[in-house]
């Protein structure tokens, strides 16, 4: 073989093939010209009849032979052979013979430029390679696991399936550490076994390292349930330093995971009690090397306590800079019980003064007696009979999402064209499309599965307790929606917080969705329910196509900034960003949708550089539990890093306070998560713009508190 | 001019009472509405009021404000009238 220059082939005119050519292989390799390759593929990939494969093969090297090409590539030769099959009308047999990849150009702008689809995607070779993988199987998904139906209402933008680049593994997760205090850690695939731990350090090891695993077969969430309570059997004795050590490595060990998949910190959610949950009370505790240690859990109260009370210094203290936190996320379950429970009056000043100082607490509302779990996507469900039967063995307290497919309402406002019933009729055509799409995407999975622990997804598929470690008959199906106050504004002329009948059609519209999610799960035998999606960078892809297929209604309802390119949707079904209200009547009126919405509901507080009192934002819980059905709400200040002098003050500045640089960048919440804005996608910066930070109610310390006026009714129309 | 809203739903045991006590409330000229959680109107309504059980009465002063509610409960057709006496609603 010759060449002239490194890369290039020149052909050959002697050797004994037809061709003196050699071709570059994806295996890295030269080889010989053989057209019997070509028809090969084509009846293995594409079942196409030989005498059709061999003339396609004898046309492709008539056209390569009577080129002038100098370097010929497998993937060149498979455009060829494509291009022929477009020719004879074989489009099933082309799509068939697809090559997934990226253009040359676009894997160049990959390595040089950060990927603003996810903030938590940090810039560096690890994450190139997440984003290149994620390219391949998104296509891939496309192509092959859903039908053309499902991706072209994807593609259109009517609809949008989350995580299509993670489509060989479920959503999101929802975990009992009870598991591997049980069994250890005992992965498939993994070259050493560790038996259950015995120290309390060595128990967060496997914490984290199996966390790392969980985060290589989700696409997002991995939430972990009473991780105080689980923890505490191993605590006793431990000094109060001792803990509150324990505590800092568990917060730095799943914030600082920057080397997981992808450069990723872990998605992590803490969920964290007070007050013993009912249904752990009576349940024997696991303790050191997996033993049961004669109690029950309502026996280790004060040590769980205490690891949830030191979990929230270290949250206060920030991390080595005196940044929040952006993982884990603390999500402290409020419910009856806890009010209940000795201390918990310090606790709630305690965690409210972690969110006023740094915005890490989630408050979480689980009113009634009946008991609830919160799983992955925050969602949240009564346990019944069965569920109350896992509870006695908490490892199997395992959960996930499948998938979820989120639905572009004010899509469906443009086509209804101002009519109740065609809006109605669209909505439930885009229920069904999500549904077709959760049930093409189950059908994948299972047959993954199917492959048990030599498979694709082992570690799902292990047996450790006599069952399947993804549970896919507790599999929840989510169905999203972005912009509904934007479809109301569309079909109604106002927006939800401008009338009172405009609100009242939000519900219904929600209120239908929920319906038919109910009726869609009687007949399937699945359980569909309605979520808030995060949309960090689907809200934002809905309103630019909304903007290229519908400009003359869409350029009149699409918030933030069109001639900047900063355009959104405002996210599920929540008010307007920017709209001026009292946050107390926002947490109301939001959480009128909340029992509609099973999954991720949540309304947040923006404080910008307001830092209020601990008391008045426990004060502001309490109103929220007791006098709202919101589910859940989040405080969330403002900051800025400098990073040349790496002090962080609070709002947020083009100039470091402390050393004047202009070297700064902003911090706060983007979704359900803290992160640095300059990752931010274009229209969740101009939502930023629009957030309005309650200003004029939450006051600062020692001043008073205007937000604990009356609970006002809606405004009227 | 108020109204008494009654939420229902299909399979629930006290819901027929409730019925009752609306039909014989609108005997007496008050204006009652019902309302099917089983239905988009109904479980819109009910998600705006806040109906977490049923069967659910609402007294409500016809700017949709809540005046009075029994939540699981059936109150007897004179406790309404009672309410609604004492909101200026009832004139019979």
């Amino acid at each position: 073989m010759e060449k002239t220059e490194e890369g290039k082939v020149l052909r050959r005119d002697n050797e004994t093939t037809d061709m003196a050519l050699f071709v570059r292989t994806s295996d890295e390799q030269f080889s010989g010209w053989d057209r019997q390759r070509i028809v090969d593929a084509l009846i293995k990939e594409t079942e196409v009849d030989v005498v059709t494969a061999q003339e396609i093969s004898r046309e492709v090297e008539e056209l390569i032979a009577s080129s002038t090409i100098s370097m010929v590539t497998s993937p060149l030769i498979r455009e060829l052979v494509d291009a022929k099959l477009i020719e004879r009308g074989l489009e099933q047999e082309r799509k068939r013979h697809t090559r997934l990849g990226m253009p040359l150009y676009d894997v160049d702008q990959l390595i040089l430029h950060p990927n603003k689809e996810n903030a938590n995607v940090p810039h560096g070779p690890e994450a190139t390679n997440l984003t290149l993988a994620e390219r391949i199987k998104k296509e891939y998904a496309l192509l092959s696991v859903f039908s053309e139906e499902v991706a072209d209402a994807h593609m259109r933008g009517d609809i949008h399936l989350h995580d299509l680049g993670f489509i060989d593994r479920p959503y999101c997760s929802g975990q009992s550490l009870e598991y591997i205090k049980r069994f250890g850690l005992s992965l498939p695939n993994s070259i050493a076994m560790a038996k259950p731990a015995k120290h309390a350090e060595v128990l967060l090891a496997h914490m984290v390292k199996f966390a790392a695993a969980l985060q290589s077969h989700f696409a997002g969430a991995i939430g972990w349930d009473a991780v105080n309570l689980f923890f505490a059997p191993h605590l006793v004795g431990m000094r109060d330093e001792e803990i509150k050590q324990l505590a800092q490595m568990m917060i730095f060990e799943f914030s600082q995971q920057a080397v997981a998949r992808g450069g990723q910190a872990i998605f992590t959610d803490l969920n964290l009690y007070w007050e013993i949950p009912r249904h752990f009370e009576d349940v024997p505790a696991i303790g050191p090397m997996g033993e049961y240690t004669g109690k029950t859990y309502s026996q280790y109260e004060h040590e769980a306590q205490r690891f949830a009370w030191f979990l929230f210094e270290v949250f206060k203290e920030g991390d080595g800079s005196g940044r929040p936190f952006f993982f884990p996320k603390p999500l402290v379950h409020i419910t009856e019980k806890f009010f209940r429970t000795r201390g918990h009056l310090e606790f709630l000043h305690h965690i409210c003064d972690v969110a006023s100082e740094k915005g890490n607490t989630y408050f979480v509302f689980d009113r009634g007696e009946t008991a609830k779990v919160s799983e992955c996507c925050r969602l949240s469900f009564k346990l019944d009979a069965s569920d109350l039967e896992d509870a006695k063995q908490p490892w199997k307290m395992r959960y996930c999402a499948l998938q979820n497919v989120t639905l572009n309402l004010p899509r469906i406002g443009y086509l209804s064209g101002g009519d109740d019933r065609s809006l109605f009729e669209r909505v439930e055509e885009f229920m069904d499309m999500a549904v077709r799409a959760h049930l093409e995407k189950k059908t994948f999975i299972e047959k993954l599965l199917s492959y048990g622990e030599n498979g694709p997804l082992a570690l799902l598929a292990m047996e450790r307790d006599g069952s399947s470690y993804l549970r896919m008959h507790r599999a929840s199906y989510l169905i999203g929606m972005v912009g509904l106050n934007e479809l109301v504004q569309i079909h109604t002329g106002k927006q939800m917080r401008e009338s009172k009948g405009a609100f009242k059609f939000g519900l219904k519209v929600i209120a239908h969705m929920k319906l038919l999610a109910d009726q869609l799960s009687e007949r399937h035998g699945m359980h569909f329910v309605l979520e808030q999606t995060p949309a960090e960078s689907t809200a934002y892809r809905f309103a630019k196509l909304d903007l290229q297929y519908h400009w003359q209604k869409a350029h009149h309802v699409v918030k933030g900034d069109i001639s900047q390119g900063e355009v959104y949707y405002t996210n599920s079904t929540y008010l307007n960003n920017g709209a001026v209200m009292n946050p107390i009547e926002r947490v109301r009126q939001e959480g009128l949708f909340h029992p509609l919405v099973e999954a991720g509901a949540l309304t947040h507080i923006w404080l910008g550089e307001a830092k209020p009192s601990k008391e008045s934002l426990a004060n502001f819980v309490m109103k929220t539990f007791n006098h709202t059905q919101n589910d859940q709400i989040a405080f969330s200040p403002e900051f800025t890093t400098c990073n040349r002098c790496h002090r962080t003050s609070r709002g947020l500045a083009e100039i470091c306070s402390y050393c004047g640089s202009r070297d700064v960048d902003g911090i706060t919440r983007i979704t359900g998560y803290f992160t640095r804005i300059s990752s931010w996608n274009k229209g969740k910066i101009g939502e930023l713009h629009d957030r309005y930070r309650n200003q004029g109610f939450l006051r600062v310390e020692g001043r008073d508190e205007r937000y604990e006026g009356e609970m006002v009714p809606l405004i009227s129309a | 001019m108020g109204a008494v809203k009654i939420f229902t739903k299909e399979q629930c045991p006290k819901c027929p009472a409730a019925k009752d006590v609306g039909d014989r409330l609108k005997m007496t000229g008050v204006k009652v509405i019902d309302y099917d959680l089983g239905t988009i109107e109904g479980l819109a309504e009910a998600a705006f009021y806040g109906v977490m059980a049923t069967p659910t009465i609402i007294v409500e002063d016809g700017e949709d404000n809540e005046l009075a509610a029994w939540r699981g409960i059936v109150p007897t057709p004179q406790e309404i009238e009672e309410m609604l006496r004492a909101n200026g609603l009832f004139t019979s």
